[in-house]
């Protein structure tokens, strides 16, 4: 009776089970790794480098084909789809990437970067197209004049409101944002966020933001999701995870990036990264090397989702997280 | 009386070309003391690393025009120095750590062989003091299994250990000086805090100064103890890291500051941005360069440009400050 309500209408993308490995030399890159977005919600997708987070956003839009998984965008399987409808889901998805300088052809101009999607997509009529265009450079704060130029003529925040504006004229549902403001200096960054929360309340878009910036995700996200080595660790309203963040990752993360000075030197000494290897898939948990609250089980077993209640669950949301800690069974106290 | 470790006095750096004249720099000094950290703080665009590069003397000679009364190392004037007599300095006396160490960096070379080549450059001659002085600066930096670094090209290194690496080949001559710029920029926020801890490690140990470029104030305030503001070539604001975080005085520090996302249990209602855009330097407005985007602006902000007002080491160049 505690189950999470059913909802009557499939979330706009939901993602199952999906996981993703590299041969030679052999990594598990993505891990089981399970998620949905509703409608209009923005999901902040954070880690550190080598985590997972942009293979995700990668085999969302099938650039990558994932070994097993579901990827369900409004209940049906992006990846059991044929070219031609893979083609129009694709219109109501689109990315943005970190580097705007390298997103943007720099041989064609902003009149032809803004057209490609509509005549790709086949998209209205000439004259429709063009009021299109128009209108999305209003929308993301560019006038009509900026057309005929090339993209190094822009400083990079304009930059990145054009490759804004090309993700925005198919009219997509969900916009993926992989560190789109990670390259772009701090009152740059928050211009480009001002933008992002125009088109979250003004236009009803969802965003997957993939970001390593705590501070950025607590602007602009709804819900949190923390990923370590290929998995999922924790998953949360972005309120709980601000305010009680239960993985032990999660709260190393967010120490991370208080801006309180001052540096404690550590002792420990840096070794290379290999990244994960299917040697290292033993099932334990995957922060149990690193984890400051390590207790023995950790090292033997692989932890499961374990949902943390709340006294106003309904309020409160579902918060889940991969931890040994929070297992009711090993764990009385909590 | 010590001489400060680095001291820059009125350097102004002017480009002129089929553009147009810009100036890129104009008249910036400040000098920063052994062991000390500052911080140099600005948007893209205002002249941050054209500063470094100027310091460094790592600009085209054709069409850039620098000037200055002195950059001293140590009480010596480099500005003065021929090319030739600059290579003996740079890397012995003052050090770079560039923001890309994956540009930085040959790909042809072992990180081994390119942090060698640095020490061998200032001390000839002895092959086993060479190697032994590599891996210390490996070891320095907290690097673990040195002679597997030392054997890696930079691409088999992940970004993190690139930069420190680059960290190394700078500190492998143990420098009076070192400039940083943008070293944690594209770096996510375990690997900066690693990468931080290394720099201050360092200072500390060596008494190193370091000037600090970036436009992370979050950065700077991890590592600095005192921080400039630039923008458009001028310093605005100079002051201790503490004073800028709790009472920012030229409106421009203040912006940058409200521009940081605060991580707090409650969401923020909205998101603050300075409005406008950096002026391009071929279209610098009259008076103080901010007035354009400042809201405290008045007709005095568009006529005359305001001067640099000391007070207890503390700086601004505002005709309103906060």
């Amino acid at each position: 009776m505690n189950s999470p309500m059913q909802q009557p209408s499939p979330p706009l993308l939901e993602i199952r089970d999906l996981s993703l490995r590299f041969q030679k030399p052999e990594r598990l890159i993505i891990d089981r790794v399970s998620f949905s977005i509703e409608a209009g919600s923005t999901l902040g997708v954070v880690g550190a480098s080598g985590a997972g987070k942009s293979s995700i956003a990668r085999t969302i839009m099938r650039l990558i084909e994932p070994d097993e998984g579901k990827v369900l965008f409004k209940g049906e399987d992006i990846l059991q789809m044929d070219p031609r409808q893979l083609m129009a889901t694709r219109q109501r998805i689109q990315l943005v990437f970190q580097e705007p300088s390298a997103s943007l052809s720099p041989r064609r101009s902003i009149q032809q970067i803004l057209l490609e999607p509509l005549q790709h997509f086949s998209i209205g009529n000439a004259e429709q197209r063009q009021e299109k265009i128009l209108q999305t450079l209003q929308t993301v704060g560019l006038d009509g004049d900026v057309l005929r130029r090339y993209p190094h003529q822009f400083s990079s925040g304009q930059q990145q409101r054009i490759a804004i504006a090309r993700a925005l004229v198919t009219d997509p549902e969900l916009l993926i944002a992989d560190e789109a403001v990670a390259s772009l200096d701090v009152s740059i960054q928050a211009q480009i966020l001002q933008l992002i929360q125009t088109l979250q309340k003004d236009h009803g878009i969802a965003f997957l933001f993939i970001s390593h910036d705590l501070g950025v995700i607590r602007q602009i996200a709804d819900d949190i999701a923390v990923t370590y080595r290929g998995q999922l660790v924790e998953q949360s309203s972005a309120d709980q995870f601000f305010s009680a963040a239960a993985h032990p990752y999660s709260k190393a993360l967010l120490s991370f990036a208080s801006h309180k000075p001052p540096l404690q030197p550590k002792g420990n000494r840096l070794r290379l990264g290999r990244g994960r290897t299917e040697s290292d898939k033993a099932p334990v948990c995957v922060f149990a090397r690193h984890c400051p609250e390590k207790v023995p089980v950790c090292e033997q077993v692989e932890p499961a989702d374990h949902v943390i209640r709340y006294r106003n669950q309904h309020k409160a949301g579902r918060h889940c997280v991969k931890c040994h800690l929070y297992n009711k069974v090993n764990n009385h106290d909590f | 009386m010590k001489c400060p470790a680095l001291s820059v006095k009125n350097l102004s750096i002017r480009f002129d070309d089929s553009s147009g004249r810009r100036q890129v720099v104009d008249r910036v000094s400040f000098s920063i003391n052994a062991g000390e950290a500052t911080g140099l703080v600005g948007e893209s665009g205002c002249g941050k690393t054209m500063l470094s590069l100027a310091i460094f003397g790592l600009l085209p000679s054709t069409g850039v025009y620098v000037e200055s009364d002195g950059i001293e190392i140590n009480g010596h004037d480099i500005s003065t120095l021929s090319a030739k007599q600059k290579r003996a300095v740079l890397g012995r006396d003052i050090a770079m750590i560039f923001q890309q160490p994956g540009t930085a960096l040959d790909p042809v070379f072992t990180i081994g062989q390119q942090i060698s080549a640095v020490y061998r450059r200032h001390n000839p001659g002895d092959k086993t003091k060479t190697r032994q002085a590599m891996l210390d600066a490996l070891e320095d930096v907290g690097f673990g299994e040195l002679e597997e670094i030392a054997a890696s090209y930079p691409h088999q290194l992940s970004g993190g250990m690139r930069q420190l690496a680059m960290i190394a080949m700078a500190t492998v001559c143990k420098p009076a000086v070192i400039i940083a710029d943008e070293p944690t920029t594209a770096l996510d926020s375990s690997t900066r805090l690693m990468i931080l801890q290394q720099l201050e490690r360092l200072r500390t140990k060596y008494q190193t100064a370091i000037l600090l470029i970036s436009h992370d104030l979050t950065v700077v305030r991890q590592s600095c103890s005192d921080v400039m503001v630039m923008y458009c070539g001028r310093l605005l604001e100079k002051t201790d890291c503490q004073s800028l975080f709790t009472r920012a005085r030229h409106p421009y520090s203040a912006g940058l500051l409200s521009c940081i996302p605060q991580i707090g249990n409650s969401r923020p209602d909205g998101i603050n941005a300075i409005p406008g855009q950096v002026p391009a330097a071929t279209d610098l407005p009259r008076g103080c360069h901010f007035a354009p985007r400042c809201n405290r602006a008045e007709s005095a902000c568009r006529q005359s440009v305001p001067d640099f007002h000391y007070e207890n080491g503390k700086g601004v160049a505002c005709f309103r400050p906060l």
